[in-house]
């Protein structure tokens, strides 16, 4: 018999026995569908993380004080004048509190180099950045990051008001965006000047940031970077600085390939779940071998070879499983939109998500199929006449 | 007249653990094209075995079996399956026609397993069950067809790829007398037509109504008997 007909016998037995198709195709759609579903959450996770890290930049080095007298203000100059950097800035940081008249919390207060603002942009809900004006740096005028301005119950009626960090007055001049950027929601931003004052010793920064001119001279001037301010400690090469230097390109490759091995283990669990819907159909189409013995029988009596009922058997499986494997991308992907939509990522059918499904219950299909056919094209016709 | 079917010294026994069971022993017969034969015998004394044999299940295991012309000891699991298709035609007792599948689609089958276009295939089968009239009953399936329905299927099953031999295999045994005689009767009509016809049956009346009865017992041939009863 040509393929044809024994595919249409195949489907037409499916077809007969609905219910049970249903029930066996189940493991597959469970497994398939949770491989589409995880690939989407590790993905959108991946662009989320992806994105906060953007705005960092990828052109910028990063040195942070691993105590609090291991960077200066004078070391923050003499990186500014390395060959290849474009903006520097510095940031002194600390606990604090911030208060209104009515509400008090604890904040991180973070006093930035007039630099700051301009070089990162991040996004302003209200109000304005502080001023880069030098001669404003002295002025006791505050900008808060998104979680703090509500943690404290501001509302767009305060600009221009008074609170009170570490029970200092300040102006509120602007508030951010809670789609800011990393790192920004939490923090109460003042100029370094004011920081001085009132929460942070002179010279000491708690980080420098460096950006270089091009993305592509990031490694050079981070070895430069790091020449630099060991000369200045009299520190060898092999010792180990008070400060540690580090690259947003690397951090960025370093988090991607968290997310890799994450999504890598989720789909490994996800396959394990799709080979147990393998076995599920192995053991349904090994009853369906047992039960449809005289039916075997019959057909070797009229003229089927071995091949057409291995084949019989083998596109049976190979069908449960690649519908199997359909149902459950369809599913998967439904869960994934609303997934998408509760993790306010974008939604996106991927297409290798696709051929791996379908490749995958094919493969099921195949594999966990061929010991049953086999099994059904090996009956002795005699025998299988004869079984009652 | 040619000879269709051809036993040689046959013999064939069973093995079941360490028990040898012999159920032929040393047989040696010829049927002719165009024959209507029965084969007969009590229970156990073996019919099934010899049926199996002429039908290309099975193999001897010792002497030869020739099937139009072609000794099967020797052949492959895919030429005997070739020769069955080809010079059997099988009736069975249960009727055993296929689940889920009407009765167009069962008489379809074999000349499907030919490699015969489902076309051709489907206006053969037509013409077979509406000769057996069954043209009513084309799309019915197992369930809704009575035994004596079902059986002339089976008969329309057997006789689609005109085989060189039908084989009955206690084709009344399921069937109430008066559906029963009337199966009988087709197959007289089938012999009248020139087919070569294979009953097995422990029935003494029902052997009585073919010309030349073979009687085994104990897996030997007792009695080779011509003309009728
Ligand atoms: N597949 C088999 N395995 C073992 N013994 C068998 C098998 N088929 C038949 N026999 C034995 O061979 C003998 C003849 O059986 P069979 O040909 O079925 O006789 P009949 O059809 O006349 O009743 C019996 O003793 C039976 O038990
Ligand atoms: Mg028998």
């Amino acid at each position: 018999m040509n393929l044809l007909g024994t595919a249409r016998l195949a489907l037409s037995r499916i077809w007969a026995t609905k219910t049970r198709s249903l029930l066996t195709m189940l493991g597959v759609v469970i497994g398939v569908a949770a491989i589409v579903a995880l690939t989407s959450i590790v993905d959108g996770a991946s662009q989320g993380i992806n994105k906060s890290l953007a705005t960092l930049g990828t052109n910028q080095l990063n040195l942070t004080a691993l105590a609090p007298d291991a960077l200066t203000e004078q070391d923050a100059q003499a990186l500014a004048e390395l060959e290849g950097v474009a903006v520097m800035f510095m940031q002194s940081q600390n606990e604090g509190t911030i208060a209104t008249d009515t509400n008090r919390v604890n904040a991180r207060l973070v006093g930035v180099s007039n630099q700051y603002f301009e070089a990162v942009k991040p996004e302003i809900a209200m109000g304005s950045y502080l001023s880069k004006n030098p001669l404003a740096q002295s002025a006791r005028d505050v900008v808060f990051g998104a979680d703090a301005a509500n943690d404290l119950g501001l509302t767009s009626d305060m600009l221009g008001k008074t609170v009170k960090l570490n029970g200092q007055d300040f102006r509120l001049v602007g508030v951010l965006d809670d789609q800011a950027g990393f790192g920004t929601a939490g923090r109460v931003y003042v100029t370094l000047e004011s920081a001085r004052k009132i929460f942070s010793q002179y010279p000491y920064v708690s980080a420098i940031v460096v950006q270089a001119e091009t993305p592509e001279g990031v490694d050079a001037l981070q070895v430069a970077a790091d020449r630099l301010l060991r000369e200045r400690y009299g520190l060898s090469s092999d010792t180990e600085a008070r400060y540690t230097i580090t690259n947003q390109a690397s951090l960025i490759s370093a988090v991607s390939s968290i997310t890799d091995t994450l999504g890598l283990l989720l789909t490994g669990i996800a396959a394990i779940s799709l080979i147990v819907g393998g076995i599920g159909i192995m053991n349904i189409m090994l009853v369906s071998v047992r039960e449809r013995t005289r039916e075997i029988g019959v057909r070797r009596a009229i003229g089927a070879k071995q091949k057409d009922v291995l084949t019989q058997f083998l596109i049976e499986a190979v069908v449960l499983s690649l519908a199997g494997g359909i149902v459950g991308l369809i599913l998967g992907q439904i869960a994934a939109f609303f997934l998408a939509i509760l993790g306010d990522w974008e939604f996106a059918i991927r297409m290798d998500t696709v051929a791996l499904a379908l490749g995958f219950s094919l493969v099921v299909g195949v594999l966990f199929g061929v010991w049953p056919a086999r099994t059904a094209s090996k009956l002795e016709p005699i025998d299988a006449l004869r079984f009652e | 007249m040619a000879k269709v079917v051809e036993l040689e010294n046959v013999r064939r026994e069973y093995l079941v653990g360490d028990q040898v069971t012999v159920a032929l022993d040393d047989v040696t017969v010829a049927i002719e094209s165009g024959e209507f034969v029965a084969i007969v015998g009590p229970s156990g004394s073996g019919k099934s075995t010899m049926m199996n044999l002429i039908g290309c299940l099975d193999r001897p295991s010792s002497g030869d079996v020739r099937i139009s012309g072609s000794a099967t000891r020797e052949l492959s699991d895919n030429e005997l399956t070739a020769l069955r298709s080809k010079a059997i035609g099988f009736v069975f007792q249960q009727f055993q026609l296929l689940p889920n599948t009407s009765a167009l689609e069962n008489v379809m089958a074999p000349l499907l397993y030919q490699g015969i276009s489902t076309k051709v295939a489907k206006q053969r089968a037509t013409e077979m069950l509406t000769k057996l009239g069954l043209a009513e009953r084309l799309n019915f399936d197992r369930n809704r067809l009575s035994g004596g329905q079902q059986q002339r299927v089976a008969i329309a099953r057997a006789l689609v790829t005109s085989p060189d031999i039908v084989l009955a295999d206690e084709p009344t045994g399921a069937l109430d007398s008066k559906t029963g005689a009337q199966v009988i009767e087709l197959l007289k009509e089938l012999h009248a037509e020139g087919r070569t016809i294979i009953l097995i049956t422990h029935d003494l009346d029902i052997a009585a109504s073919a010309p030349r009865r073979i009687f085994l017992r104990d897996g030997l041939i007792e009695k080779d008997e011509r003309g009728h009863a």
